[in-house]
């Protein structure tokens, strides 16, 4: 039973991931729309974020990085025992931390893309990349 | 966290299977509105994987980010220029427009 959890279950799950980045990289490379894109883009990077969060968790490690009984005013000095019991349960922070900040970049870089999107639009009239290479080089978009 | 440890790891494979299925129909969606509609509901599936993986300060960041505004920044990209994605374009459009 224990094999059953360690094998199907987390490699069901780290498939799941895969999947995911597998799909929104082919989305990318055929859908011919910029918003389509867009979106996709947005996609990669929870799934990258939530990839990096998923490796600092291990099987058995499940509480939350915080350690119990700590307060402004109260903050004994813990022993070795209660060190040891905390870093058994507890998944790993590193990552969650680094991943606060790349959710934050991650917005201001779409922002950012929504408002050249923007702008494409009122040069050109149209987000269609087939549309967009025609109007631009001057050349027909299909062949 | 109140979930023990096979629980957490079931409804975690549960609610990535969930964002896996939105992603798809995110990718297959012609109407852009409703693909930003799926691609809110993958996200409110990765705040519960993170609130499964115990990480509850990326649950109050993410929440606001994926759920609010990238949906509203979708939808206001959408609102200032075009709705529906083309499968194939008509010949002759380079010619007339």
């Amino acid at each position: 039973m224990d094999a059953f959890w360690n094998v199907f279950l987390w490699g069901y799950i780290y498939s799941t991931v895969i999947a995911i980045i597998a799909l929104t990289v082919y989305g990318m490379a055929t859908r011919p729309h910029l918003v389509k894109k867009l979106i996709l883009l947005s996609i990669l990077s929870d799934t990258a974020n939530l990839l990096a969060v998923m490796i600092g968790m291990r099987k058995g490690f499940i509480k939350p990085p915080v350690f119990p009984g700590i307060s402004y005013t109260n903050h004994p000095v813990a022993n070795t025992t209660q060190l040891a019991k905390f870093a058994d349960t507890a998944v790993d922070p590193v990552p969650q931390v680094l991943v606060v900040t790349a959710i934050v970049i991650g917005l201001a870089v779409l922002v950012f893309l929504g408002y050249v999107l923007i702008l494409l639009y009122q040069k050109y009239g149209t987000l269609d990349v087939r549309l967009l290479e025609a109007k631009i080089t001057g050349k027909g978009g299909k062949k | 966290m109140a979930f023990e440890p096979p629980l957490c790891y079931i409804l975690l494979a549960l609610f990535m299977t969930y964002a896996l299925i939105l992603t798809y129909k995110t990718l297959v969606a012609r109407d852009l509105v409703k693909a930003i509609i799926y691609s809110a509901g993958q996200a409110v599936a990765y705040t519960l994987a993170l609130v499964m993986m115990a990480a509850p300060d990326l649950v109050l960041a993410y929440v606001a980010v994926g759920v609010g505004m990238y949906t509203a920044l979708f939808l206001f990209v959408v609102s200032r220029t075009e709705r529906y994605e083309q499968e194939k374009i008509e010949r002759g459009v380079e010619e007339s427009g």
